[in-house]
């Protein structure tokens, strides 16, 4: 499963793995910024900034291919606005959007390919995230196969009863009513248990991370290095304006 | 519609980063009143539970299926502002695991989906959630909430300078509507095989205002949302004509001086106008939600002690 995967990639031992989530946060959002400011008509930034992103892959040892395949998913989304520019005559932006998006994709995989949900999470609520939203963030990521796995066997279960095939619509919808209705139910238990038993440990409604991050000069280093490079990549652009 | 980056405009983008982010903060601060810091863990099974609901398909006729999209069920389930924070949460983990959604579009699908969509679905339910209206107000919460929230994609990527000619626009708008429905009818029927399971896991509505109020609040903020739309669909005309202008006056500039920079002067001057217009657009549907939000908790405030009197 996809989520399998980046778990993997994220628990390698790179020189972009060690470093403080919070400088990662910020050489992407970096990056990012640079994509998107980049003026459509333009061709060195783009490959530029493709540079950077498979050579920070590589370097960090995740596969190339694999996060190339995997920043795909945008593709049907932004094809086929792309199209539609292209058709009423503006393909410099239908290239800017496929690019853009694309690559846009490739540095959030970067980013999450080499720092773990726990540590990417805390990383955000020490830059200013709202607590509770990255408290809800970590529940959720850490539940979410859980009940999606659940679902899985309720569909399978379902369809080996010949349980939403071949009814009446108004009977399926009703079927899928009560399969959503019977997930809720055993999510809602299985969340008022889990709260429970977070309160019985003694929850009190923040995190206490088993080692607390600390920013080295090799992160500053890096942040500052990488912050040169995308402003860099950007205003290669030069005279090509 | 989740947006990627690459598709918004800088200064729309921008702007909806430094108005989201200081509305979900508020909505946490909300949300923590209202269920305390120790229910993180329970909201975030529920938005977990959100994100499998969507495995389960819906047929909506014509051998197409949908799935929920659940800001609705959330707002009924665990109460608006924590509805708004789950939300933002899976559009963060969707952004960020699933490529689903720009990280600096982040600002735009929370401002869309988490704070106007969970506002929409919520409206027609605390004014109507009680009574014989129910259905109808579940419903209306559903569908509500995927229609502002599409429109408000749909007029930011129109702000953003993307090219949709009217009759696209006009076919993703009917697309829209087709998916709106399909989610209030989603909603009803999940909301009614909950209610068989378990009554008590759905909430009742905080507060019933005057029902003349609510149409009010709800026309509004769908008028101001299609509004919003048209109003970000015209300068596209409005582009078309200056084009047609620019083309003359090129073709005038062939006579005079050639490769005068007039036309690119011209259309940098139009996509500022464009986005200053449609930015003004949003501050104001987002001013208007901020002012209903607090009239409603005034309303509530001044109405409690009535309420608590005529129980009595």
């Amino acid at each position: 499963m996809h989520h399998v995967v980046l778990e993997r990639w994220s628990r390698g031992g790179s020189f972009l793995h060690a470093r403080d989530p919070r400088v990662k946060i910020l050489a992407a959002l970096a990056i990012l910024v640079a994509i998107a400011t980049t003026p459509p008509q333009t061709a060195a930034p783009f490959a530029a900034y493709a540079i950077l992103l498979i050579g920070a892959s590589a370097a960090s040892g995740l596969p190339v291919s694999g996060v190339l395949a995997r920043a795909a998913v945008v593709l049907p989304f932004s094809a086929t606005f792309a199209a539609i520019s292209w058709v009423s005559g503006d393909p410099e932006r239908a290239a800017a959007l496929v690019l853009k998006s694309y690559l846009s994709a490739t540095a959030a995989l970067v980013l999450i390919g080499t720092t773990p949900m726990p540590k990417l999470l805390l990383g955000l609520e020490k830059l200013g995230a709202p607590r509770m939203i990255v408290l809800v963030a970590l529940f959720l990521y850490r539940y979410l196969f859980i009940v999606s796995e659940q679902a899985q066997h309720m569909l399978q279960a379902a369809a080996a009863r010949g349980g939403l095939f071949g009814k009446a619509r108004p009977l399926r919808f009703r079927a899928a009513g009560g399969a959503v209705a019977v997930l809720f139910g055993h999510s809602y238990q299985r969340a008022v248990g889990i709260h429970r038993a977070m309160l019985s440990r003694g929850f009190e409604g923040r995190l206490m991370p088993a080692s607390a991050l600390a920013l080295t000069v090799t992160d500053a280093l890096f942040l500052g290095g990488a912050l040169v490079l995308a402003f860099a990549s950007r205003l290669s652009a030069g005279a090509g304006l | 519609m989740h947006i990627p980056d690459g598709f918004l405009s800088t200064p729309v983008w921008l702007t909806l980063n430094a108005v989201g982010a200081p509305a979900v903060g508020l909505l946490a601060r909300r949300a923590q009143r209202e269920s305390g810091d120790i229910k993180a863990p329970l909201l975030g099974v529920m938005g977990a539970f959100v994100f499998a609901a969507q495995m389960i398909n819906f047929p909506v006729g014509m051998g197409t299926s949908g799935h929920l999209v659940g800001s609705a069920l959330l707002a009924y389930t665990v109460g608006p502002a924590a509805a708004a924070v789950v939300m933002t949460a899976i559009l963060a983990l969707q952004a960020l695991v699933f490529q689903d959604g720009g990280i600096l579009a982040l600002g735009a699908n929370v401002f869309n989906m988490a704070i106007v969509g969970v506002m929409a679905a919520y409206l027609p339910y605390r004014q109507f959630g009680r009574g014989r209206m129910r259905t109808f107000a579940i419903f209306l919460g559903g569908l509500l909430s995927v229609l502002t929230a599409a429109c408000l994609a749909l007029s930011e990527l129109l702000l953003s300078g993307v090219r949709m000619p009217g009759p696209v626009v006009t076919v993703s708008l009917g697309l829209i509507l087709v998916c709106a429905v399909a989610e209030g009818a989603i909603t009803v029927a999940v909301i009614r095989a909950i209610e068989r399971v378990n009554a008590g896991w759905i909430r009742g509505p905080e507060a019933m205002g005057k029902p003349a109020l609510g149409f009010i609040a709800t026309a509004a903020l769908l008028l101001v949302t299609l509004g919003g739309l048209v109003a970000s669909s015209s300068p596209d005309t409005l582009e078309s004509f200056a084009e047609q202008v620019g083309i003359a006056d090129q073709a005038r500039s062939l006579f005079e001086t050639p490769f005068a920079d007039y036309q690119a002067r011209f259309f940098e001057a139009d996509w500022l106008a464009q986005a200053a217009a449609g930015l003004a657009g949003l501050a104001l549907i987002f001013g208007l939600g901020l002012g209903l939000g607090k009239l409603l908790r005034n309303r509530r405030a001044a109405g409690r002690p009535a309420n608590a009197a005529g129980g009595d």
